[in-house]
């Protein structure tokens, strides 16, 4: 077992963006950012970031809060439109939301005056699937995610726990391209946050999506990732990656006592505070 | 908390609810049977209730009650109906759009501030002493406070939620239809119960004006003939118009917005 957290030097502005992981590396990139730059209210938030996401492939952006890592999230969501540079998913530009795009929200977000299964297949309802079918898919995400059984409930019944669980089921449904997830089990206590990322991991080796994760843990990204981004200066476009190791099924809450865990939870620890 | 108690909780609330109006009434028969006002200002309740018996069987002025009674919620109804529907159609689209918001802001703004009362001279210029002054003015005042609360029921819907339709695809009228409408929800039931109050207070006030039936017109000509009990029992069933409406339109409420402050 090789232990292959490698902290990789500043990216310099206007180099190639990084080839994700050899399963992805063949592959064309399904997310890319191309010296991208965003300003706000003329403040300079990030400038000149490149990077390239592999299909299947697992980010986590790491960093802490007014690091830019949501203003990220926000411009592959298409909330946001980079004042520089393009962000291009699946080959095309992104020039606003869309269901290719899921985002997982940190409070959730849901839409408390629907049912979990009403919630869960919005997606299609606003693309016009009939009533039969957003049923069938509402059911089948909620067994997915664990929530059988609650298709009827309303949010506002359910636990945080709960409640993430039908946020991550409604961005399955719509079948995206990308998920985009924004720190969302922040808010959740210990046990509830571990069998949610558990639950991440399965959901992408079974669905194949990619995923971009926000956190401001260091521990969540090192389980998670299959690569971390650590955002140290995004001002100059720069940031350091990691890249994970563990045993598969990733998902192998060993993981987490893992000494390649272990390990590269210390290099960017140390990273992070220097 | 347990289903039992809650049960206990809901039983002590009405209790407290229907004791207290009841306490308040007693308090009343006592201090007039001690004497402590002049009937005159303030008849016992007995007094009043047999005023009120006297309009229900033989009417007043020669209109049954029940006339008095439809010809005030007919006016009410009509005006309140169509007030909240245009209201909350201008708040919604003030809310949703900048454009909108510029073209109604200082009209609206100008106008509510003036007591409907104040423009009592105008209509009466403009639409005469008859049924349509009343309607309008009630209508107009419906139709200020249910703008500013839909507009307001607008402004509540979250960021994250108007994102997270439109990253799961809904367009503009479906992202208005299925979250800010929803959103604006519970803010505009409040504005029904407002209005609902405020519908009543201009109805009697625009009955002043003229005319020979309604409420209003009751109380009016029962006060200038010193019918201090009937002026009391016409009061009365105002009150209890206004209770009625507003313990309806609150369970109504409940119903339909029953996710609010249960986040």
């Amino acid at each position: 077992m090789t232990v292959a957290a490698r902290p990789l030097s500043p990216l310099e502005p206007g180099a190639a963006p990084l080839q994700a992981k050899a399963k992805a590396a063949d592959a064309p990139p399904v997310l890319k950012f191309e010296k991208v730059g965003f300003a706000y209210d003329g403040r300079t938030i990030m400038r000149d970031v490149s990077f390239a996401v592999g299909p299947g492939e697992l980010v986590a952006l790491l960093g802490p809060s007014g690091c830019g890592k949501t203003t990220i999230l926000n411009m592959v969501a298409g909330f946001l439109r980079p004042t520089d540079g393009v962000a291009v998913v699946d080959g095309r530009e992104i020039v606003g939301p869309g269901p290719d795009r899921g985002v997982v929200f940190q409070a959730a977000a849901l839409f408390d005056w629907m049912t979990v299964a009403e919630n869960i297949a919005f997606s299609l309802r606003c693309a016009g699937a009939r009533k039969s079918e957003r049923r069938a898919v509402a059911e089948e995400m909620a067994a997915l995610v664990g929530l059988t059984g609650f298709e009827d409930a309303y949010p506002y019944q359910l636990s945080g726990g709960m409640r993430q669980r039908v946020g991550l089921a409604r961005v399955l449904a719509a079948k995206p391209k990308v998920m985009l997830m924004d720190e969302p089990f922040s808010a959740l206590d210990v046990q509830t946050r571990e069998s949610l990322q558990e639950e991440v991991l399965r959901i992408r080796d079974r669905t194949g999506c990619t995923i971009l994760f926000v956190t401001h843990a260091i521990d969540e990204a090192a389980f998670l990732g299959d690569r971390i981004f650590l955002l140290n200066d995004l001002k100059s476009g720069a940031y350091d990656t990691f890249d994970v190791d563990l045993p598969t099924p990733r998902a192998l809450p060993e993981n987490r006592l893992h000494p390649s865990f272990l390990r590269l939870r210390e290099t960017i620890y140390r990273r992070m505070r220097h | 908390m347990s289903r039992t108690d809650e049960r206990r909780e809901r039983l002590r609330y009405v209790l407290v609810a229907t004791l207290s109006p009841l306490a308040i009434l007693a308090l009343w028969a006592f201090a007039a049977a001690r004497g402590w006002a002049s009937p005159i200002i303030l008849p016992p309740p007995s007094a009043i209730w047999a005023s009120f018996l006297d309009m229900a069987t033989n009417g007043y002025s020669g209109i049954s009650l029940w006339t008095h009674v439809g010809a005030s919620l007919a006016r009410v109804s009509v005006a309140y109906v169509a007030g909240a529907a245009l209201g909350v159609g201008l708040g919604l689209l003030r809310g949703r759009s900048r454009l909108i918001d510029a073209l109604l802001l200082a009209p609206s703004e100008l106008l509510r501030p003036i007591p409907p009362l104040g423009l009592i001279p105008l209509f009466i210029l403009w639409f005469g002493v008859g049924e349509t002054s009343k309607v309008l003015l009630i209508f107009l005042s419906v139709l200020l406070i249910m703008m500013v609360n839909a507009q307001a029921g607008v402004r509540a819907c979250s960021l994250d939620s108007l994102r997270a339709a439109q990253s799961m695809g809904a367009n503009r009228w479906q992202v208005f239809r299925f979250v800010v409408l929803p959103s604006a929800l519970p803010q505009i039931m409040t504005g029904l119960r407002v209005a609902m109050g405020t519908a009543l207070t201009i109805l009697v006030a625009s009955e002043l004006l003229g005319g020979d039936r309604g409420l209003g017109f009751l109380i009016l000509d029962a006060s200038s003939f010193f019918r201090t009990t009937y002026v009391f029992a016409g009061v009365a069933v105002i009150g209890l118009i206004g209770l009625a409406t507003d313990r309806g339109l609150a369970w109504a409420g409940r119903r339909i917005v029953h996710w609010e402050g249960r986040r």
